[in-house]
């Protein structure tokens, strides 16, 4: 009796914060599909970051539009939807360095701001700016990042 | 820049913050859980939705200690990726003061 209470209160729980926020910025599913389509359909056409991802992505676009659409239905409305290891796949890519993070953030605001209302546009790249300052500081700056790469990769 | 769990999360380890971790993050002691540093990925979506409130950036000032204690047991302790029931008693500790001195735990939880 108490943990079924339990679970529903705390059901409700996320379920109030996904509201919150989608109240205060209108982002659904279809707007993450938006954006995400919109985004990479630059950066395929960029030309710093599309050599970059054509390199890893190959001719996996369609799975990887999709996973992004789960990724950012995760980090946005806390769907779980997402699963992986971000970090672990930025560091198999050998050439990014920090300045593509840079014009990764401001092609994807450029887009945010084309596609999404203005609050929208704002929670989205505030998520942005700190998971691409993570993935950064994980790729170039901590000591033994390149350990933990070798230490979670496939044996 | 990671999130690191605090000790708000001994012995109350509601697990919520496991269902929503894209990046499977989270390991399991025996009585909390910690964040890997180096897979968190910031993206913040853990942090409001710890009911004990025990998950905070660790750009917070005076979070050194945890942030060194997240990062020493996400390598002794098993990754958990699937929420469980929490402790009976969670609730009663929920909110006790001095948890880290009085019940840490440095054996390992169950994981999964």
């Amino acid at each position: 009796m108490d943990m079924n209470r339990d679970q529903s209160s705390k059901l409700s729980r996320r379920e109030r914060l996904v509201e919150a926020i989608v109240d205060h910025t209108q982002i659904g599913e279809a707007m993450i599909r938006t954006l995400v389509h919109a985004f990479y359909a630059k950066v395929r056409r960029d030309t710093e970051l599309g050599p970059i991802f054509e390199k890893a992505i190959g001719a996996d676009w369609d799975a990887h539009l999709a996973k992004m659409c789960d990724f950012w239905s995760s980090v946005m409305l806390m769907s779980g939807r997402y699963k992986g290891n971000p970090m672990l796949a930025h560091m198999r890519q050998k050439t990014i360095a920090p300045k593509h993070f840079e014009r990764w953030l401001e092609v994807f605001r450029e887009t945010a701001v084309e596609v999404c209302p203005p609050e929208a546009a704002v929670a989205f790249e505030l998520r942005a700016e700190n998971i691409a300052k993570s993935l950064q500081l994980g790729m170039f700056y901590r000591p033994g990042a390149t350990a933990a790469a070798h230490k979670a990769a496939p044996s | 820049m990671t999130y690191v769990v605090t000790e708000a999360c001994i012995k109350c380890k509601y697990m919520d913050c496991v269902e929503v971790c894209p990046v499977d993050c989270f390991y399991e002691g025996e009585n909390m859980l910690v964040i890997d540093p180096e897979v968190c990925i910031d993206c913040g979506v853990c942090e409001p939705e710890c009911p004990a409130q025990a998950i905070k950036p660790d750009t917070e000032p005076g979070l050194e200690r945890w942030l060194e204690l997240n990062a020493t047991f996400a390598r002794r302790w098993p990754n958990i990726t699937v929420k469980k029931e929490p402790p009976a008693d969670a609730k009663a500790w929920d909110g006790v003061s001095d948890k880290f001195e009085r019940f840490f735990s440095d054996k390992p939880g169950n994981g999964e």
